[in-house]
């Protein structure tokens, strides 16, 4: 009974009713006006969203999507973490591939999908490899923030007590370096997951975003909306979870970081 | 390192001898000539303006919500939700609504970037708003300055570092909406410039069209950054003043 009344007291009761009164608003508007031809209202979406579960095909897709999603964002994530701390562990390396880095990050990953789908095809494999290319900038720069900020003289205090390069490496430069990886993962998951829907939006045959482009096709608005809604409750959910684990496992970067809101 | 990468990218696809893999120095010949040309120019234009109306439109509602949001415990307990949930969506995800509502054209593309510029600008917003300093706000409120005064002069100016550093972020999220409303909308740009080589099998075109991309976000990036020094600058200096 206490931990519920706890769970009540930390889940934002307000907030959630004015998600709530928002949807009530658009219903009415949505009846009153007339815009059953470009919006469907949430009394038909939500239906469409509990059909498309049970029945198994919106599961189906979602599987799909998260298949390449986080297989990508794995994927972002080692070869982010290892080049950003190599870099940032080297002036040398650091200049030498600063031009480079800095041209091909602002090169939109959306903008690579029609390469990759020369190369890989339309498979969860190209999605792969796009989110992947994607979500690893921000987890590489955040990476280099991070090493680079470490502090000098926990360096040269582990340096003077024998402590080897692979121990200093573990043992003082991650550690410094983990909370900004782990905000460099928070920002890299929501551009992951764009990415993941937008190229099968556009270009792939399975997936939420192929799904929803089916029914805007089909105009099946309540279906379509319905795809939108698991969206963006994954988003939420993935966004939630990250920002859980984070405070679970860096627990000693201070509180400040998690008063939001 | 730069003339590396394209040495190797030449001689790997000299070997490779695929049409999927034009050589370096073909795709640079044909960015070369391109580049030039009134019909491309207009395309670059046309990405441009979509983005810089988006981009405007999304920072000024996302500073004015973490204004208010910022400023008033109430208003972001009962926001915060709805925001994270909007958040979250991915803008493609809003891009069939947008289509039905507003067509294919110029205002639907500008409405999916402003809806990815605005979060960002937003959540920045907030923080910098709540990261004032207490003496600051209990002397305004002693000093009985009025509510819009103390948003212009105290919250705005503090939160504005935070405010840059969201702008930033956002003007990347931005140049992926102008693609991807290009993949989707109808009318010109570079995003729909690529897309329409590789229907074509117009490859190495399609290597300088995005090629052109990078340059594109690389240069305004300088320019965010040059800007963010002229606007910064008395922050910069406070903070330098600060350290020594």
């Amino acid at each position: 009974m206490q931990r519920l009344l706890r769970l009540g007291k930390r889940v934002n009761v307000r907030g959630w009713l004015v998600v709530v009164l928002v949807a009530l608003l658009a219903e009415v508007a949505i009846q009153l006006f007339e815009l059953h031809d470009s919006v469907s209202p949430p009394s038909e979406t939500l239906p469409a969203l509990g059909e498309g579960i049970s029945s198994g095909e919106l599961l189906g897709a979602l599987r799909t999507t998260l298949e390449a999603y986080l297989g990508g964002l794995a994927l972002a994530i080692v070869v982010g973490v290892l080049f950003g701390v190599l870099i940032g562990s080297s002036r040398l390396l650091l200049d030498a591939s600063f031009v480079v880095l800095e041209f091909l990050r602002p090169i939109p990953a959306v903008a690579l999908i029609p390469l990759a789908f020369l190369f890989f095809g339309t498979g969860t494999e190209m999605r792969r490899y796009i989110v992947a290319y994607a979500a690893v900038w921000p987890i590489l720069v955040n990476t280099l923030y991070g090493v680079r900020g470490s502090d000098r003289i926990l360096h040269e205090v582990a340096l003077a007590s024998g402590v080897s390069r692979l121990g200093r490496l573990v043992r003082v430069t991650l550690p410094a370096a983990l909370p900004s990886i782990a905000t460099g993962i928070r920002v890299s998951a929501s551009i992951g997951l764009l990415v993941a829907v937008t190229a099968e939006f556009f270009f792939g045959s399975a997936g939420i975003g192929a799904y929803m482009h089916r029914q805007q096709l089909a105009f099946q608005l309540p279906e379509m909306y319905a795809a939108v809604l698991l969206t963006a409750l994954l988003g939420y959910t993935v966004n939630v979870a990250l920002r859980l684990t984070e405070r679970r496992v860096i627990h000693w970067s201070g509180e400040e970081r998690f008063r939001w809101p | 390192m730069f003339a590396g990468a394209f040495v190797v990218w030449e001689i790997w696809a000299g070997a490779e001898e695929s049409f999927l893999a034009p050589q370096a120095s073909e795709v640079l010949a044909r960015a070369w000539e391109m580049w030039p040309t009134r019909a491309f120019l207009t395309e670059v234009a046309g990405s441009l303006k979509q983005l810089a109306a988006g981009f405007v439109i999304g920072a000024a509602i996302g500073i004015a919500i973490g204004l208010v949001m910022g400023t008033s415990l109430a208003a972001r307990r009962a926001l915060d939700p709805l925001i994270e949930l909007a958040r979250a969506t991915p803008p493609i995800a809003i891009v069939p609504a947008l289509l039905l509502t507003l067509g294919f054209g110029d205002s639907m593309r500008i409405a999916v970037i402003a809806f990815g510029v605005c979060f960002p600008v937003l959540i920045n917003t907030v923080e910098g708003v709540r990261s004032v300093s207490p003496e600051a706000r209990d002397t305004a409120s002693m000093l009985h300055v009025g509510r819009a005064e103390r948003v212009f002069r105290i919250y705005l100016p503090a939160a504005l570092p935070s405010i840059v550093a969201g702008l930033r972020v956002a003007l990347s999220i931005g140049l992926v909406l102008v693609v991807i409303s290009e993949f989707a909308g109808e009318g010109g740009g570079l995003g729909h410039y690529i897309l329409d080589q590789q229907g074509q099998f117009a490859y190495p075109e399609m290597y300088a069209g995005i090629l052109f991309l990078g340059l594109l976000g690389y240069g305004l990036n300088l320019l965010f950054r040059f800007a963010e020094r002229r606007v910064l600058a008395w922050h910069y200096g406070a903070a330098g003043e600060r350290a020594r």
